[in-house]
């Protein structure tokens, strides 16, 4: 099991907030290593988020809820 | 928390979830893998990845001949992807925005779009020129215009506008592929930008690998009986969001994506209507001469009695995009005014 946390795209401050934009999977999906999972974005700075490995993911948070980077937006099983 | 309801739904084997602007990006990457001659020359397209992310990721994966940044200079670079088109390359051009034509309009109207005619057909121009379009962000007047009947208007270049992922990709593959020059209108509102404002009809199902959507075929994108609406990009949008409100009332709208200006698929607005009766024709460019009075004619020109009521136009009044968001939502095509023009055709 490996966690996917949201990445630090703030160099300002450590507990920036920022947004889950889109989910490019669905819940209990089986993704392949490097496949792209979430478009993430914190002020006007995006992200792409990859699956770091191969497995089934469950999202964590939902669309456009705030989250402070760091924390954990995706499990993989 | 784990989400169980998702409105994600599994991809079937062989596609794969992506915004509009991700999936331009992967048609341009598809192209230039198979094709070395296909190139992308623009304004902060590089590292940067294009200010309206059409570019993400393709000087890192093609290196910086391939993908080159170029200066503020528009007649320069766009003047140097005709030469190069010339010579037998595939360069794309960007123009950041549309709006910004006035400064490079020689080397587009005068040059790009005529060479083939005055070569008598000997030389071809096989090159694609992007640029952003649209308002609805508060951009104001100089970056928020659409343009594209003015582009259609002159001789000699085709015009392809994508409303989804789907046409995006489909269309890009056929732009690059086309031996003409190519314009490619990609609104801002549809590329599913997560800075801009939110919109669920920018991220779906893209097929893997390559395939194209031939430039010059519109879509009938929702069935009806009741009423036509003609329109393209983020305004199909807009009508969807309206025709899902009146068919709660009763009233069965047809929409059609029209995809292509040039060429504008006129036979298939003619079957819609012959059927319906009635024709709403709903564009967020300026309303004078331009794109609504042209499809107008497209029936009218035909037979004028296919019509059961008069034409709604339902277009950006004949003045500037104002900045204030108030005064913009009321200036563009939006879904209440969309909704109105439809009431008026079938309730008459």
């Amino acid at each position: 099991m490996t966690e996917v946390a949201f990445p630090a795209l703030s160099k300002e401050s450590a507990t920036a907030e920022g947004v889950v934009a889109t989910w490019f999977v669905a819940d209990g999906e089986a993704v392949e290593g490097d496949q792209l999972l979430a478009e993430v974005q914190v002020d006007k700075v995006a992200a792409e988020v990859p699956a770091p490995h191969a497995g089934v993911v469950h999202l964590l948070v939902e669309e456009d809820t705030a989250v402070t980077q760091g924390t954990p937006i995706a499990r993989i099983d | 928390m784990t989400i169980t309801e998702s409105s994600v739904a599994p991809t079937p084997h062989g596609s794969h979830r992506l915004t509009t602007a991700k999936a331009m990006v992967e048609a341009i990457e598809l192209e230039m893998e198979r094709d070395p001659s296909v190139f992308y020359l623009g304004e902060d397209v590089g590292p940067y990845g294009g200010i309206f992310s059409s570019t993400t990721g393709l000087q890192e994966r093609f290196g910086p001949s391939r993908v080159i940044d170029t200066p503020i200079s528009e007649s320069a670079f766009i003047g140097l992807a005709i030469g190069a088109a010339v010579e037998g390359m595939r360069p794309i051009a960007e123009l950041m925005f549309a709006d910004f034509m006035g400064v490079c309009l020689d080397q587009i109207y005068n040059h790009m779009a005529k060479i083939h005619f005055e070569s008598g057909g000997n030389v071809k121009v096989p090159m694609v020129l992007t640029t952003a379009v649209g308002g609805g962000y508060s951009d104001a007047a100089q970056h928020s215009q659409c343009l594209w009947g003015t582009f259609a208007h002159l001789p000699g270049m085709k015009v392809v506008v994508p409303s989804n992922p789907y046409d995006a990709k489909g269309l890009m593959t056929s732009a690059i592929r086309d031996d003409n020059p190519v314009v490619y209108m990609f609104h801002k509102g549809v590329m599913g930008l997560p800075w801009m404002v939110r919109n669920p009809r920018a991220t779906a199902d893209v097929p893997d690998g390559s395939y194209t959507v031939p430039i010059g075929q519109a879509k009938v994108v929702r069935p009806g009986t009741d009423a036509t609406v003609v329109t393209l990009s983020l305004s199909v949008h807009h009508a969807l969001d309206a025709a899902d409100t009146l068919a709660a009332q009763g009233v069965e709208v047809e929409v059609i994506d029209l995809r292509s200006l040039v060429p504008l698929d006129r036979r298939t607005i003619l079957e819609s209507v012959s059927k319906t009766g009635r024709l709403v024709v709903v564009d967020e460019d300026y309303q004078s001469f331009g794109l609504s009075g042209e499809v107008a004619a497209t029936v009218t020109d035909v037979d004028p009695g296919l019509l059961r009521a008069p034409i709604a136009r339902i277009a950006n009044p004949d003045v500037p995009v104002p900045y204030a968001r108030l005064l913009e939502h009321a200036v563009l095509p939006r879904q209440h005014r969309i909704e109105e023009g439809i009431r008026r055709v079938v309730y008459r």
